[in-house]
Parts: C-alpha cells; sequence; structure tokens
C-alpha cells in the first residue's frame, strides 16, 4: 500500500499554508507542516487551539477555506468526485477520541465489513485478517462481543484494529485516549508504541506527554490556529523556545 | 348480547372475510389486509426515500419532499382521500379504482409522517458514526445502508410500529370512497340487520384489534431479539435485556 503518485516521494502529508475559519472565528491560521514517512508526529496544545480541527481536515471530515493538503501528492482539498475523496479516505487510518464503533456490529464484523463493503476484499478473507488484527490489539477473546459489553479502552482498540484493516499508509489519532479512565490509557498507548515501532507514520493528538517524550519524533505544538513550535521531543520538554510553549509545560507540571 | 354476536358472526362471517367475493370484487377482511399490507410495504421505503432527500445538502430534492411532508401533516387524511378521488379522474380522465386511491393516498399520507420518523433516527445518531464511516472510506448511499439506517430504523421501532398501526386504522376511511374493506362489511351487515348496530361494529372493533394487536406482539419479538442479538447472546448483559420489557409493550398498548 505505498502511493501511486510518487512512492519515492518522503514527504506522507503535506499541509500548505491552510486557513480555515468557522463564521468570523478563524480556527486555523496559514498551517504549513510536513510529516515524513515513518515519522511519528505528537500535535499538542491547549483546548481550542485548533488540533482537533487540523487533523480533522486532513482527510477532509472538516473542509477548509484555503491552502492545500497532499496526500501522497494528491491534494486531498481540491475539487474531486466523492468517488476518488472516498478512495484517498480509505487509504487514511482515523481513531476517534469517542471511538465511534458501529453498536450493531460484533467486534469481528466492525474491524472486517470495510474492507469488504469498501475494498471488495472476500468475507472469508477480510474476517481471518479482522482476528488477526483483534489478536494483535489484544482482544482475540472479544471477536464476537458487540461494543457496547467491552470498556473503552477496549472498544479503542478495536477502533485502531478496525482502522488498520483498510492498511493505511498513515494512522491519525485524534485524542484517543482522552475519553478513557485512567487504568485504560495504558494500554491503548502500548498499542500505538508497537504501531510506531513497526514504521507506522503516524500523527496524534494527544495530552499524553508521556507518550509525546517516548514515542515521537517531532512535536507540533499548536495554540489559536497556529504551529507556534515544532521540535524534537528533547528539545521542547528540556528547552522549549515559544513563551507560550513553556507556559503550557509549566500548566502540564502542577 | 354475546349470543347475538355469536349469531351475526355464524350468519355473515363470509361477507366479513371476504366481501361480495367471487360476486363481486374481494372485500372484508382479506382486502383490509391486503390493503394495509400494501400501504406499509410501500410506505416504509418510500418513507426512507423521503428522509433522505429531506437531509439531502440538494435543494432540488430537499425543497419538493419537504413541501410535501409539511402540506400533508397539515391536511386531514379525510381530505387527501376526497380530493385524490374526485381530483385525479377529473385531471387525468382515467377512471382510478377506488383501492388503488386508497392505496396511494394512504402511502403518500403514512409515507410523508413515517419519513419524520425515520430522519429523527438518523439526526438522533449523532456525527459520529457518519464521521467513522466516511474515514474507513464509505461513500454516503454505503454508509447508509449498512451503518446509519440500520441503527436509526432500530431505535426507531416504537414510533415506526406506531406509523403502521395507524396505517391499518387508517384504511377504514376507504369507506368514505366505496372501497369494500372490512368497514364496508360490517356497515352492509349492519344495514340488512337494522337492529344491531352495537353488536355489529363491536365485532368490527374486536377484529381490527386482534390484527393491530398482533402487530405490536410481533414487532415486540423482533425488538427483544435484536436487543438481545446485541447484548451477547449469555452472560449478564442479555439476563438484562430479558428481564427488561421491550420498550414498545409499554408505550402502544
Amino acid at each position: 500500500m505505498t502511493g501511486t503518485a510518487s512512492p519515492q516521494d518522503p514527504t506522507a502529508i503535506r499541509i500548505s499554508n491552510v486557513s480555515k475559519t468557522y463564521g468570523t472565528y478563524q480556527v486555523l491560521k496559514e498551517i504549513d507542516a510536513e510529516v515524513a514517512r515513518g515519522e511519528v508526529v505528537v500535535v499538542c496544545g491547549p483546548s481550542g487551539s485548533g488540533k482537533s480541527t487540523l487533523i480533522r481536515t486532513i482527510n477532509r471530515l472538516e473542509e477548509i477555506n484555503s491552502g492545500s493538503i497532499l496526500f501522497d501528492g494528491q491534494n486531498i482539498h481540491a475539487p474531486m468526485k466523492t468517488s476518488a475523496l472516498n478512495q484517498l479516505r480509505s487509504r487514511i487510518g482515523f481513531v476517534f477520541q469517542s471511538f465511534n464503533l458501529f453498536p450493531h456490529l460484533s467486534v469481528v464484523e466492525n474491524v472486517s465489513m470495510s474492507p469488504i463493503r469498501v475494498k471488495g476484499v472476500p468475507a472469508h478473507k477480510a474476517h481471518d485478517k479482522a482476528l488477526l488484527l483483534l489478536d494483535r490489539v489484544g482482544l482475540a477473546d472479544k471477536a464476537f462481543s458487540y461494543p457496547g459489553q467491552l470498556s473503552g479502552g477496549q472498544q479503542q482498540r478495536v477502533a485502531i484494529a478496525r482502522a488498520l484493516a483498510m492498511e493505511p499508509p498513515v494512522m491519525l489519532f485524534d485524542e484517543p485516549t482522552s475519553a478513557l479512565d485512567p487504568e485504560m490509557v495504558g494500554e491503548v498507548l502500548a498499542v500505538m508504541k508497537s504501531l510506531a515501532a513497526e514504521g507506522m507514520t503516524m500523527l496524534c493528538v494527544t495530552h499524553e506527554m508521556g507518550f509525546a517524550r517516548d514515542v515521537a519524533d517531532r512535536i507540533w505544538f499548536i495554540d489559536a490556529g497556529r504551529i507556534l513550535e515544532m521540535a524534537t521531543p528533547e528539545e521542547f520538554f528540556s528547552n522549549p523556545k515559544h513563551p507560550r510553549a513553556q507556559r503550557f509545560l509549566a500548566d502540564l507540571r502542577h | 348480547m354475546i349470543h347475538d354476536m355469536i349469531a351475526i358472526f355464524q350468519d355473515y362471517w363470509l361477507l366479513l372475510l371476504i366481501g361480495q367475493y367471487p360476486n363481486g370484487p374481494l372485500g372484508g377482511l382479506a382486502n383490509t389486509l391486503i390493503l394495509s399490507a400494501l400501504s406499509i410495504a410501500l410506505a416504509f421505503p418510500v418513507s426512507i426515500l423521503m428522509a433522505l432527500a429531506r437531509i439531502s445538502k440538494w435543494r432540488l430534492l430537499r425543497w419538493p419532499v419537504t413541501v410535501l411532508v409539511y402540506v400533508t401533516r397539515g391536511v386531514p387524511l379525510l381530505m387527501l382521500i376526497l380530493w385524490s378521488y374526485f381530483l385525479v379522474p377529473l385531471v387525468t380522465g382515467a377512471d382510478v379504482p377506488s383501492f388503488v386511491t386508497m392505496l396511494t393516498t394512504l402511502v403518500i399520507y403514512q409515507g410523508a409522517f413515517l419519513s419524520e420518523v425515520v430522519r429523527a433516527g438518523i439526526v438522533s445518531l449523532g456525527h459520529g458514526q457518519m464521521d467513522a464511516a466516511k474515514a474507513l472510506g464509505h461513500s454516503y448511499l454505503g454508509a447508509m445502508r449498512y451503518i446509519i439506517l440500520p441503527q436509526a430504523l432500530y431505535n426507531m421501532i416504537p414510533s415506526i410500529l406506531s406509523t403502521f398501526v395507524s396505517t391499518i386504522k387508517d384504511t377504514t376511511l376507504g369507506y368514505v370512497i366505496n372501497v369494500p374493506d372490512l368497514t364496508f362489511a360490517a356497515s352492509q351487515v349492519n344495514n340488512q340487520l337494522l337492529t344491531q348496530p352495537f353488536q355489529v361494529f363491536l365485532i368490527l372493533a374486536i377484529i381490527y384489534y386482534a390484527i393491530c394487536w398482533s402487530i405490536t406482539f410481533l414487532a415486540n419479538r423482533l425488538e427483544r431479539r435484536i436487543t438481545r442479538k446485541r447484548a451477547g447472546l449469555g452472560g449478564g448483559r442479555a439476563a438484562e435485556a430479558l428481564a427488561m420489557p421491550a420498550k414498545i409493550a409499554s408505550e402502544q398498548l
């Protein structure tokens, strides 16, 4: 599953001059950023800073007012047929804060359904693949349960398996642990860490600074719709340059 | 009183069951059931299409259906039936059988009501499910078919059922345009007996009650089965689901 346009391009996602407004309120202000193939980027910042909006523009769950977002060399915000957009989206994994599992389907159906319906994978193959993925996130024994029977941490791991089932080259995480009880955060982060270790390209909005420190290649600090600082975890945590980032980190330590 | 009713039933059961058939058109209970079943079977898919049109981003789809729903909601069913009965032949010059007039009117009327129920079911699911479907690459219609509607329709079973039952009851209004249904047959019986209207119309009421109650009963069972399946058979939650009365039972009877 590498890009068709330019498989050699070392950039997985290129965000150029992206602005977005809700009415008169500007959420994103001329954002320029890149995610390299195999890179793990953590996006952090205070609430209301535009983190979630930014990540949702990458698979066009949110529209933008200007700029472009290139994924595998294709501008996902260009005017295009919805079928072309669906095709692009199917190659960008997305994990939501609120899991958004399909409650009317069993766990294994949640994971296997999209490969079957979207990619036309034969049902038995998708089913076997789903069981493998569930095993990988440690939930093989829950394959025939329904989402309502699982804990939050288990649901989020199913959601990760569901996204992986489409074999996306890129995974986006929108505050994947924010809706979880504290004791369940670890199991989800462990899955994300193992993904990162396998070389998955990841962009994670999260408040888990421990995860950012251990796993991220780079941290984007965002406030009021602007990326104020891009740094490695070492630089960011030991020597943040922007005063707003310094204040943010000081607040976290309290 | 009971004896009178049994006697009436013994004398006229065939008329109540199939009307004048085979010497005349099929009528009575058989025709009521056919009219009800066809109305529901057609109104249901029509209502889903109307609901999708109502939430569509295309005005060309949204506006006409919205107008239709508002007009239908604001006009008594009897008036719509009379309009179709007198106006359609005038405008088209075609001789439309009263059964077809009644069926069409019921499908549009109940379809409009049902479409509001379906729309409410879809809207109440929130954005999360559609977002997840889109993020996985599903098309809009694919997401509707496999993800949104199965949940929305399940959540709306009580209200959908309510509309089905009222569709069955509304078939009685076909009486005014001479649709030979059960009510029509009962009224013929009453015209022949002249002295026992209470008994005749009590029989009629009992039959309608039995039909509507069976629909409620069936939907109730269906809902419980789905609830049990989603709770996973066996285990604590399944037991909980079994102990919990299905929401229909309390709301409809």
